[in-house]
């Protein structure tokens, strides 16, 4: 397994769309390489004929199906009580395309 | 009639409906323990003052119209930060929500209000349910009865303390590796996780959705019954929901005959001498309520936490995504970009705990590493689930202890890995999806609760209660501290 260092952390940070502190950083990277350490214990169980568990109540749940239409909707005012910015009855977001030079 | 705080959920109830005592009164009488103790314990987040006065009034009135009653009339209940009434704040215990307005119910606590329960405040938890100590609020940590300077479990610790302290009766908790079952421990109530899918997940702010379970904490095994009996309803809103009729919970002192115990012993080695001494006592009171004891083999569980956590990182991982700055919960003012917003809202919305299990989580899935830790992970769970069923092949219910030891003290334990180690004997039961109780079972040499953990096959949630509240009967170590008996 990988060792964890501080260039996987600053990939990983651009995956999970987090940023932090330094003193956050300093001790994210050494929690995260203690734990990936110990849970490395796993390669000591066979697992070659073992399956993936898939579902945890097995043969239990069913697909449940319903009839295809609108139901329980929020109300859009009510919905948009709690975004944070919003315009004309929208969400408001930054602009994502650039303007071509 | 004794303190109104000192009966319980049950009798509280059967008061009410007999006239002893309005909902009124009772509202009062709690609201203002609430208003008491909350300063030091910082078991709630938000106090329900107005809603509760509300729901008060109108069932002293269904009463005085001899209008019909629900199941659980008049009894104060709690709820955690991490479940949605509608109209009020959900934080998770996180500043990424702290303004957040549940827009719906969650199911399990709207059938409660449905069956007239008074909820009178939503309590204090570890950030997005992940912690053991109650440590990871954001806001404040809750504190726990019996010592302040001791944490009251978690990550339902606020749930708990609210109950240990009897500024409510009934709380509600979500156990996705112990968060129910470990802070009842700590705080010496009763807390039950039912089986997976017993209870509906709609309107609980998933954590790890495979795991995760809503479930009831109180002060004696017939109160959680009773929560149960409202909240275990089938509900099409949770696809995981399972669609069985709801269960009702008759309860006797006595044993089924012929009831066997299995005792993991193996697994078992090490435990502490205070904590072993305490489980021996407590499979003494089943041997003389006429169960039999066998030894069952389970030593894969050592594995327990190693496959937890990463699993429950890896669907927190996915789950947590949502929190984008865009749509609820804050938007940072550094970010300019849209790419800026999320980096910056999640850096200052999620506290570090949060963060570091959204890495883990993503690290176990990413590309070169999926087979090495999670597909792993997934496999070693079946071989835990094919353990349990041999186990129960031989077996009509595992005891454990809840934990390793009682409550430990605010910031005694920093190292994060001793701190997932606490989950060792609570985590097992979440990853096979099995029903499992925690119920007080003495006293360490600090004074401090202990307790003892009976895990039950996969839907005998019924017969779990029942060896629950025949040892509970048996063995009554259930107690006020001291300075909340007044």
């Amino acid at each position: 397994m990988a060792n964890f260092d501080s260039q996987t952390l600053e990939h990983l940070k651009k995956l999970c769309r987090i940023d932090c502190t330094e003193e956050e950083n300093r001790e994210i990277l050494n929690s995260l390489g203690r734990i990936l350490e110990y849970v490395v214990q796993l390669n000591e169980v066979p697992t070659e004929d073992t399956a993936s568990c898939r579902y945890v109540l097995r043969g239990m749940l069913k697909n449940q199906m319903r009839e295809d239409e609108v139901k329980d909707l929020l109300p859009r005012d009510q919905f948009l009580s709690n975004a944070p910015d919003q315009i004309g009855g929208m969400i408001r977001v930054p602009p994502v395309l650039k303007p071509s030079s | 009639m004794k303190p109104l705080h000192h009966l319980s959920a049950v009798a509280l109830r059967d008061a009410f409906l007999q006239g002893e005592v309005s909902a009124v009164q009772i509202v009062e009488a709690f609201l203002e323990r609430i208003e008491h103790h909350n300063g030091k314990l910082g078991a709630f987040l938000t106090i329900l003052g107005p809603r509760a006065w509300m729901k008060a009034e109108a069932l002293d009135k269904k009463r005085s119209h001899n209008q019909p009653l629900g199941k659980m009339a008049a009894i104060p209940v709690a709820i955690k930060d991490n479940m949605h009434i509608a109209g009020e704040i959900t934080t998770c215990g996180s500043q990424f929500l702290s303004n957040y307005k549940a827009p719906f119910y969650a199911t399990a606590v709207h059938r409660m209000e449905q069956e007239d329960a008074i909820l009178i405040g939503k309590t204090n938890m570890d950030e997005f349910a992940m912690g053991s100590s109650n440590e990871n609020s954001a806001f404040f940590p809750a504190h726990n009865p019996w010592n302040l300077n001791c944490v009251p479990g978690g990550s339902s610790g606020g749930s708990a303390a609210a109950v240990a302290a009897r500024l409510a009766l009934i709380a509600t908790g979500s156990d996705t590796g112990g968060s129910i079952r470990q802070p009842a421990g700590f705080c010496g109530v009763v807390g039950y996780k039912p089986t997976y899918g017993r209870v509906s997940r709609y309107g609980l702010v998933a954590f790890g959705s495979s795991l995760d379970q809503i479930g009831p904490l109180g002060t004696t095994v017939a109160d959680t019954a009773l929560a149960m009996e409202v909240m275990g309803h089938h509900c099409p809103h949770d696809a995981t929901s399972l669609d069985l009729p709801p269960e009702t919970y008759p309860l006797s002192k006595k044993l089924q005959e012929g009831t066997v115990i299995g005792i993991p012993w193996q697994f078992l080695k090490g435990l502490n001498p205070e904590v072993r001494e305490n489980f021996q006592q407590a499979l003494e009171v089943m041997k003389s309520l006429g169960a039999h004891l066998v030894e069952v083999n389970l030593d894969i569980l050592k594995y327990s936490i190693a496959v937890y956590y990463i699993l429950a990182t890896a669907e927190a991982s996915t789950n947590l995504a949502r929190f984008d700055g865009i749509r609820y919960g804050i938007r940072s003012k550094a970010g300019k970009t849209l790419e800026e917003i999320y980096d910056q809202s999640r850096k200052e919305g999620f506290g570090r705990e949060v963060k570091k299990r959204i890495m883990l989580g993503t690290y176990v899935l990413s590309a070169g590493y999926q087979d090495a830790y999670y597909k792993k992970a997934q496999k070693v769970r079946t071989l835990i689930l094919h353990a349990f069923d041999q186990a129960f092949g031989q077996c009509d219910a595992v005891m454990m202890p809840i934990a390793t030891s009682g409550a430990f003290e605010h910031g005694s334990i920093q190292d994060p890995l001793e701190m997932y180690l606490q989950d060792i004997f609570t985590v097992p039961a979440n990853l096979a999806g099995l029903p499992a109780i925690s119920i007080p079972s003495g006293y360490d040499r600090r004074g401090m609760p202990l307790g003892v953990q009976i895990i039950g096959p996969q839907l005998c949630d019924v017969a779990v209660m029942q060896y629950a509240h025949a040892y509970e009967q048996a063995s009554s170590h259930t107690r006020i501290p001291g300075n909340y008996a007044s």
